[in-house]
Parts: C-alpha cells; sequence; structure tokens
C-alpha cells in the first residue's frame, strides 16, 4: 500500500515537472523558443532604453515574448492553417487569449480602425493646397514594387512577394492588413521589420537624399502654400473615397476608414467621436494590434532564413521608397519655372512614415540653409503617401489576393 | 527552400509590377486633376466675393496677397481695440467708507482668541 503511494506521487511530481514550462526548453527544438525569447527581450529593450516606435514594439515584443512560453498556450497558430479561421477549434473552447485577439488582425478589422484614429489626427491641408505632392506620394510607391520583383528573385511566392514589398510604404497598419490576407505565417517578422524601420527613417533616409542630391537643390525655397478652407477640408475626404473606392473596391476599406476619421476631424461637429478615435479608440486598438501580432512570430515561423531576407529586402524597399522620391522631384524640376521649383528633399517624404520623414526632410533642408521651411511642403507627400501605400495594398490584393 | 524560382510565374509577377505601379500613379494622378478643379472652384469663388457687389471695383489678381489684406485688418482690430481700452485716471485714492458698529464686522471678533502667557 504504501509503494504504491509512493509511485503515484512520484509519478505525479514527474509529470508535474515535465509539464513545467523550463523543462520544455530542453525538449526537442525547445531551444528554440529561448532565442525567440531573448529576442524578445531584446526587442522590449529597443522599445523601452532607445524608444524605437515604443508604442506599438512594446506590445508586439510582449506578444512574442508569451507565444514563445513554452506551455502557456496563449496561441495556437493551428487555428490559423491555410489563411482560414478554423471556427470549429474555437467553438471547442480550446482557445488561448491571443487567439482570441489575433482574430481582430486575421479578418482586417484592427488596421481599419487605427487608420480611423489616423486619419482624424491627419491634415490633408497641404495636400489639397499643392496636389503635385501626389506624385511625389505615388514615386514613393517604388520601393513597393521593386522590393516585390527582388522578393520574386529570392524565390519567394507571389503572394510573400507583395507581402514583403509592402514594407516599402512605411505604413505599419497597411503592411498588417496585407500580410494578413496574403501571406499571414509571415505576419511577425513583416510588422517587425516595417516598424522597425519606421523608426529607423531618420538614420536610413539623410545618406540616400544627399547621395541623390546637390547643395544647390537643397537650398531650393518653395512658395508659401496656399490657404484651404474648411469647406475644401470637408469635401477632400468624402471625394477621395468614394473616386478610390469606385476605382479600386479592395482599397475601400483603408481608405475609407482614413476618410472618415479625417472628415470627423475637419467637419467640428463630431468633436467626441473624433477625440475618441485619436485616443482611446487608437490607444486600445494599438494595444490588441501589437500584441497579436507580436503573438504570430513562433519560433518555426520566425527562425528561418526566411526572416533574414525579409529584414533585407525592408530596408532595400524603404530606400528606394524615398530614392524614388527624390528623384521624382528633380525629374518634376527639369519642367518647373523658376520660383515654381520644389526641394527634392520633400520627395522622400512620400514614404508615408508620418510625421517622421517629413521631419526628416525638413532638419535636411535647414542643414543646407537655416532659414529653409520644408516641413508643411514635405507633409504633403507624406499624407499623400499614406494615401499611395494604401491604394498600392488594393492593387497588390485585388491582384494577388 | 529559397532562390528556387519559378519561372512560369515570372511574365505575371513583372505584369503585376508594371501594372500596379502604373495603377497606384494613375489614381493619384486623377486626384490631382480632381484636386486641381476643386482649388481652381474655390479659390475663384473667393475672388468672386472680393469683389464689391456694383461690380464697379474690378479684382486686381495677385495685387496684394491675402496675408498681406490679413495682417492690415488684424492692425486695424488691434489700433481699433486699443482705442476702446479704459484709461485709468491714474489717481491713487483712499475712500472712507463708514458702516454702522455690527459685531458680524467686528474686527475684534473675527480674530482668533489666542491664549495669553503670563
Amino acid at each position: 500500500m504504501i509503494s504504491f503511494l509512493e509511485t503515484s506521487i512520484v509519478d505525479s511530481l514527474v509529470n508535474f515537472a515535465n509539464d513545467a514550462g523550463v523543462v520544455q526548453f530542453f525538449a526537442d527544438g525547445g531551444y528554440k523558443a529561448l532565442i525567440m525569447i531573448c529576442l524578445a527581450c531584446f526587442l522590449l529593450y529597443l522599445a523601452i532604453k532607445k524608444q524605437y516606435e515604443p508604442l506599438l514594439l512594446l506590445p508586439i515584443a510582449f506578444g512574442m515574448l508569451l507565444t514563445n512560453l513554452p506551455g502557456a498556450g496563449m496561441f495556437h497558430s493551428e487555428f490559423f492553417v491555410g489563411g482560414h479561421v478554423n471556427w470549429g477549434e474555437f467553438a471547442e473552447g480550446n482557445f488561448g487569449l491571443l487567439d482570441v485577439l489575433y482574430l481582430g488582425v486575421k479578418l482586417g478589422v484592427y488596421p481599419c480602425l487605427i487608420f480611423i484614429g489616423v486619419g482624424a489626427m491627419t491634415d490633408f491641408g497641404p495636400l489639397i493646397a499643392n496636389p503635385k505632392s501626389f506624385m511625389l506620394g505615388a514615386a514613393a510607391q517604388l520601393g513597393i514594387f521593386a522590393t516585390f520583383i527582388g522578393a520574386y528573385f529570392l524565390g519567394f511566392e507571389l503572394n510573400e512577394c507583395g507581402s514583403i514589398g509592402i514594407i516599402g510604404g512605411a505604413d505599419g497598419p497597411t503592411s498588417i492588413f496585407l500580410t494578413a490576407k496574403l501571406a499571414p505565417e509571415l505576419l511577425g517578422p513583416i510588422a517587425i521589420a516595417a516598424y522597425s524601420y519606421m523608426a529607423l527613417v531618420p538614420v536610413i533616409q539623410p545618406p540616400i537624399m544627399r547621395a541623390l542630391t546637390t547643395q544647390k537643390e537643397r537650398m531650393i525655397k518653395m512658395s508659401q502654400l496656399r490657404q484651404v478652407s474648411k469647406k475644401e477640408k470637408i469635401i477632400f475626404p468624402i471625394v477621395l473615397a468614394v473616386i478610390i473606392s469606385l476605382l479600386l473596391p479592395s482599397a475601400a476599406p483603408l481608405v475609407g476608414c482614413l476618410m472618415l476619421g479625417n472628415l470627423m476631424k475637419e467637419c467640428g461637429v463630431v468633436d467626441r467621436l473624433s477625440k475618441t478615435v485619436q485616443n482611446e479608440l487608437m490607444n486600445i486598438v494599438v494595444i490588441f494590434l501589437g500584441i497579436s501580432v507580436g503573438a504570430t512570430a513562433v519560433a518555426e515561423n520566425f527562425l528561418n532564413e526566411k526572416t533574414i531576407f525579409i529584414l533585407v529586402l525592408g530596408i532595400l524597399a524603404f530606400s528606394l521608397g524615398s530614392a524614388g522620391g527624390v528623384l521624382l522631384a528633380k525629374f518634376m524640376n527639369l519642367f518647373a519655372k523658376e520660383g515654381n521649383k520644389i526641394n527634392p528633399l520633400i520627395g522622400s517624404a512620400g514614404v508615408s512614415a508620418v510625421p517622421m520623414a517629413a521631419r526628416v526632410s525638413q532638419t535636411e533642408g535647414q542643414k543646407a540653409c537655416p532659414s529653409n521651411f520644408l516641413l508643411m511642403h514635405a507633409m504633403g507627400p507624406n499624407v499623400a503617401g499614406v494615401v499611395g501605400s494604401a491604394v498600392a495594398a488594393g492593387v497588390l490584393l485585388a491582384f494577388l489576393g | 527552400m529559397l532562390i528556387t524560382i519559378n519561372w512560369d510565374s515570372m511574365p505575371y509577377m513583372f505584369a503585376v509590377a508594371g501594372v500596379g505601379f502604373l495603377t497606384v500613379f494613375f489614381v493619384l494622378v486623377l486626384m490631382i486633376g480632381i484636386m486641381k478643379v476643386m482649388g481652381y472652384f474655390f479659390t475663384h469663388q473667393r475672388k468672386v466675393k472680393s469683389v464689391a457687389p456694383t461690380g464697379e471695383v474690378e479684382y486686381e489678381e495677385h495685387a496684394i496677397s491675402d496675408n498681406e489684406i490679413v495682417a492690415a485688418i488684424i492692425v486695424a482690430l488691434k489700433m481699433y481695440k486699443s482705442d476702446l481700452h479704459d484709461r485709468e485716471s491714474e489717481m491713487l485714492t483712499i475712500n472712507r467708507i463708514t458702516r454702522a458698529y455690527s459685531p458680524w464686522n467686528s474686527k475684534i471678533h473675527g480674530l482668533t482668541q489666542l491664549p495669553k502667557h503670563k
């Protein structure tokens, strides 16, 4: 009897020990989870100490940490295998917290909600005053399509190429929206690449801007933008949402939400809603989005050569996008009259990354000529880039989705 | 796994990249056209409004910029408001006010009575 009890207790203790996460680190392939946890801690360090896009990088890194804790069972990538939600698994109740939060990413809800907030925080005035900025915003999407081709030659599938290319749009929610639809298994590396490079815009862009422009071009002073009336600001989001949605229905969720947020801000009659989408809604969605995107970075999806290629292609996409904007501005100057010339430095702001890219243009412009104020001029291509990357995402979704 | 390219889909890939980039350009260039028309309509409307109702005064385009007009109006308003400002007499006077005694306004009752050291 005593011997039976002893055996039972020992078995229970052994089972308990085997269930502990620490033991699973030593199981087959368990070291990968340990590497991912170290990586998550490194990202947390970058977010907290270096303040690299901390609002998103911190929840992403923590989501990554949680999902790689062995035995915690907070996220099950098998529920989303094949690009579909396996509702049967949810019905059985075997889901974890991160599975539920991830539904918002998978169904494309969070990026659109974030876009409402982005729209409510964006002033399209400089773009309305100088519509030529749309051209620079379009040229900066060169990075997306060039990287799309580059990814193909590295052996990625077409849908994966689209998701990798969109990193060049420098727009986190758009990258997540498109990747969740086209290549959900790459969501972790693509989101991390997109947000890390967005934080590194002041490091990546200036050398490219300086290499492609002369001192004389950097010193070009642009004429003051015209005043934009309130009516124009109200009509703009309605017209843009209708036209783009009619031409490209696949871009309607992103562009529609962006313009809804902007209309809330500009009409001036729904201040409460405008403030809510800018603050409370945006913050809540950012938390959910960050944690659930981080959760997709499980060891088997993340620790492979694809991630390294994605990181390399991501920086290439950013650089080509910045170069595209600068080069088109130089090209436009060939036909512009004296006094109407564009400072090519504002071209690089076409890669979205609002308002960081516009600030970089301003800083570089002032380095060339301290009395040069390019910020408002750069905001035009900057917000045009947001529209441009959403349109590019719609195009890629229409072709590859 | 990588660097194994599916050559069959290469023409399609180039078509997606080319047509995609051109579509983005086309949509945004179309928006330039629309914004220019809208801008022309609104700036033209503003100019029409600035013409006197009799139609005798002709609007001189670019003769005076909007900003200069705004600055002139601000200065005029400032001068007008400055004139409206109350001018103090700049004389300091002490008005004696006599009040009827009441325990409610008695100073001695309003003070806290502290114990005295003896």
